[in-house]
């Protein structure tokens, strides 16, 4: 079969055409109520103190559709200026996804470190409870960064603060410390489901990056989305959502979240990220969430090898090979032929 | 990466976390891969030079109870990126230092393990085990394994490890010796040092064999060009016997006049310096049958003799082909006469001194001429005396430019059978050579002991590599950047291919003379270490 045999190719191209493609800026100003002013150049400014980069990762084991088991782990990098200082991992362990079990897999973390009590969690979705422990361990990383960091210092966290309910809390916590200790934090999302447009949905961030670009070329620069026709979630967690290109030499922008205390006066704490996200190994990008996104994945091979020790100490219990064999199967291994274990 | 089990959190929150801090200089030094056979590990690419890591340098890797040792065979640029960023300008921003560095590629040579001692690993040391340079504490098993005969010190890399003497043992010698440099990579210090080791061990009562050293070149006895010789190590003079060809060198005391007496030489001493037709072959293959042996060179040369030998059968033109031959080489060595030193050469051969055979200004015919006389007449003499083989030391002969006798299209087969068959007599041979890859493979499998100091050609370094009784193939890089002075020693008994720095002979020589009574050695081998 060739390419012009799909019958709706042409038709797909031209709504990817409609989606992606800008004509002018105006329709996008007009439809989302920001003006050529709302651009905000930033001046990227060095400062002394350090940035802490929080991130996580999450590698599924093996699944049963009833409960499945993930290797999470989280942590931050820590820089001072361009010279990296350390990375510290807060947590890496193995996180069994089962709705019955949720509460008692989250609450001793949510008590612990954010004093909350009682969550009520209502999710089904295995992959999705996976996701939101890897993020509550996150915000445990932030929480683990703000007791090391100083006054000034900034903490960047790869994601939104625009969470999962039952996490809110977690987050307004960390919020508090944050202010109290006089660091800046920000979130930092390299994608957003952010959209415009009346008759399809359109991609904001791209777009808005666009238009950046037009307005402030080979500028850093952030636009507030506060009063703007563009649904952040504003107010259910306490914050602001900005758009920001940190690099005046690259054309990505990217959805940042700033808590309500940073918010009104953001401009420093931009200022900060922006001199540090023109490194060449991720241009645009502020390095240290490069460099935490790289130090913390779980990469393929760890990911076997702890799929590997599992299985190990499963039949060291006693668990037959047929058994272990239903437990890690994943079908489309056979599908793809590829070996299992 | 260091573990936190408390840290700066508290209580039950340690309990729910495992938190863990990897910082700088985490990463670097520890082995990363890679089996059995191969060790990687990174180093920063920015190291001063004091610190930089060198082909050849030996790395301990520390692992539990087990410390493991691997040599350097390459280093690689490498970095935790893939692509081909370095070669654009963006190559200057670059952030992360660290992620950038070398990869060091380094060969396992053994393992020590608490008091056992050293041996090879079957196994390999775990993931990310520490890695650190090797030093006087993991060096210090090999000087239970060095021999008596001292000529360097144990080098790591560039570094010298002065508290470890590289020293071969007397007991290899009869299994032959290889000395492989090209020109100026110091063969000739080598040997100096070499004899002055065994002068040394010859007046302590030590030595185990006597060394018999031809010198066409006139720098052994009394040096050359501010450059001294053996006859400067005073200290330990007793145990150099001298023979020369030069009158003057002759007429110093201690210094005898070299004299072979014409029923010494043999037709195939002849035989070695010519090429010759089938029917001259023929001609001298039967001399001996047709003449006294002890009377043969001057029974040709008469009317008589050629009358002899041409009732034989042989054409008057063959037969004055081999007289010409004859009275020139006995015009060219004068010292082919009444008398002879032979006996003595042996004798002090046998008793375990270094015999200095000084022949300055002659020509390389005459060389292989002298050299074949008394190397047939040593082991002829060895054959007979085996028997009673505990009442004289072994036997090495020194043959300088080597390949010119064990080379695969020589004329000679005497060198070859002492190879072959002199171990079993005590007889040795140190092959002297700057063209390893012309010496018969075959022949150069005998040897045992290789010295090797620098060889740029790769023929040259293939040649030895195929040869060796140790696995010198993955030095191939080390070998062709030595520089003057360093080599890599393989012989028996030590159980790698030892990376040494041979000591300079005027240092050696002045250290030699400053010792102020002779001392023990360290257990089996190897000299106390001398503070100058």
């Amino acid at each position: 079969m060739q390419m012009d045999d799909y019958s709706r190719l042409s038709a797909v191209s031209e709504m990817i055409c409609d989606h992606i493609s800008l004509d002018g800026i105006d329709p996008f100003m007009q439809a989302t109520g920001i003006f050529r002013a709302d651009w905000q150049a930033i001046e990227p400014r060095e400062f002394e103190g350090e940035v802490f980069a929080v991130d996580g990762s999450n590698a599924p084991l093996c699944n049963w559709s009833t409960a499945s088991v993930n290797l999470i782990r989280a942590g931050y990098a820590v820089y001072r200026g361009r010279e990296w200082q350390r990375t510290v991992i807060t947590f890496e362990d193995l996180f069994m996804a089962d709705e019955k079990l949720i509460e008692s897999m989250f609450n001793p973390f949510l008590e612990e470190f954010f004093g909350l009590s009682g969550a009520a969690f209502k999710e089904s979705d295995l992959e999705r409870l996976s996701s939101y422990y890897r993020e509550m361990q996150e915000y445990i990383a932030i929480d683990d960064a703000l007791d090391h960091a100083k006054a000034g210092d900034l903490i960047l966290y790869d994601g939104s603060f625009e969470v999962f309910e039952p996490l809110r809390g977690a987050v307004a916590s960390i919020f508090t410390k944050a202010e109290n200790r006089g660091v800046d934090l920000l979130a930092v999302a390299k994608s957003s489901s952010l959209s415009w447009g009346e008759g399809i949905s359109l991609p904001f961030v791209p777009h808005a990056g666009l238009a950046g670009s037009l307005l402030l070329p080979g500028s850093a620069w952030y636009i507030s989305l506060k009063d703007k026709m563009v649904d952040a979630g504003q107010g259910r967690w306490n914050g602001e959502a900005f758009v920001v290109r940190f690099c005046g030499q690259s054309h990505h922008a990217f959805r940042v979240d700033a808590p309500a205390y940073l918010a009104p006066d953001i401009r420093p704490a931009l200022q900060k990220a922006a001199a540090y996200s023109c490194s060449a190994e991720c241009m645009g990008y502020p390095h240290a969430l490069f460099r935490a996104h790289r130090d913390i994945r779980i990469a393929e091979p760890e990911r076997a090898a702890a799929r590997r020790r599992l299985i190990a100490s499963l039949a060291e219990r006693g668990m037959s090979s047929l058994q272990i064999n239903m437990l890690m199967l994943d079908f489309h291994d056979i599908l793809e032929m590829r070996p299992s274990f | 990466m260091a573990e936190e089990t408390g840290g700066s959190t508290p209580g039950r929150a340690a309990d729910l976390l495992n938190r863990k801090v990897l910082e700088k200089r985490d990463t670097a030094y520890r082995i990363v891969s890679r089996n059995v056979s191969e060790y990687h590990f990174i180093v920063p690419f920015d190291l001063s030079s004091d610190d930089r890591v060198e082909v050849g340098q030996i790395f301990s890797i520390q692992d539990g109870s087990m410390t493991y040792l691997a040599r350097v065979l390459n280093i690689e640029h490498s970095s935790n990126y893939d692509g081909h960023w370095d070669t654009t300008v963006r190559g200057t921003q670059f952030f992360d230092r660290d992620q950038i560095f070398n990869r060091v590629i380094a060969e396992p040579l053994g393992c020590i393990e608490g008091k056992s001692g050293f041996k090879k690993s079957r196994t390999l040391p775990s993931k990310f085990a520490p890695v650190a340079r090797a030093e006087r504490e993991q060096f210090g098993f090999l000087t239970e394994v060095m021999g008596d005969i001292e000529v360097g010190y144990l080098r790591n890399g560039s570094r010298l490890v002065e508290d470890i003497p590289v020293a071969l043992h007397s007991s290899a010698m009869d299994h032959h010796m290889g000395v492989f440099a090209t020109t100026g990579m110091g063969k000739s210090n080598f040997m100096k040092v070499f004899a002055a080791s065994c002068m040394r061990l010859s007046v302590r009562g030590d030595s185990k064999f006597g060394l018999l050293v031809v010198d066409p070149h006139g720098e052994y006895l009394k040096g050359k060009n501010l450059i001294k010789g053996l006859t400067h190590l005073k200290r330990y003079r007793e145990g150099l016997s001298c023979y020369s060809t030069d009158r003057r060198n002759a007429s110093d005391p201690g210094v005898e006049e070299l004299g072979i007496s014409l029923s010494e030489i043999f037709p195939e001493d002849i035989a070695l310096l010519y090429d010759w037709s089938p029917p001259q072959k023929d001609a001298l293959d039967a001399i001996s049958r047709i003449f006294d042996p002890a009377r043969w060179l001057e029974d040709i040369q008469t009317p008589e003799g050629m009358a002899r030998m041409m009732a034989e059968g042989f054409r008057d033109s063959t037969v004055m082909v081999l007289i010409r031959r004859i009275r020139t080489e006995l015009d060219r060595n004068p010292y082919v006469g009444r008398r002879s030193s032979l006996a003595n050469i042996l004798a002090n051969l046998q008793k375990g001194k270094v015999v200095l055979v000084d022949i300055p200004r002659m020509s390389e015919r005459s060389e292989l001429f002298l050299l074949s006389v008394i190397s047939r007449y040593i082991l002829d003499e060895y054959k007979k005396d085996a028997s009673d083989e505990q009442e004289r030391k072994n036997c090495l002969i020194t043959i300088e430019e080597a390949q010119r006798v064990l080379g695969s299209g020589s004329s000679t087969t005497r060198f070859e059978s002492i190879a072959r068959e002199g171990r079993k007599f005590g007889v040795g041979l140190c092959a002297v050579t700057q063209q390893p890859k012309l010496i018969e493979k075959q022949l150069l499998s005998q040897f045992n002991t290789l010295v090797v100091m620098g060889l740029g050609d790769r023929n040259d370094r293939q040649q030895l590599e195929e040869s060796a009784k140790q696995d010198l193939s993955s030095m191939d890089i080390e070998i062709q950047t030595l520089e003057k002075g360093e080599a890599v020693i393989s012989t028996l008994g030590i159980p790698f291919p030892v990376p040494a720095r041979i000591h300079r002979y005027e240092d050696y020589l002045h250290r030699l003379e400053k010792e102020d009574k002779p001392q023990g050695l360290i257990s089996r081998g190897g000299f106390k270490p001398f503070a100058d």
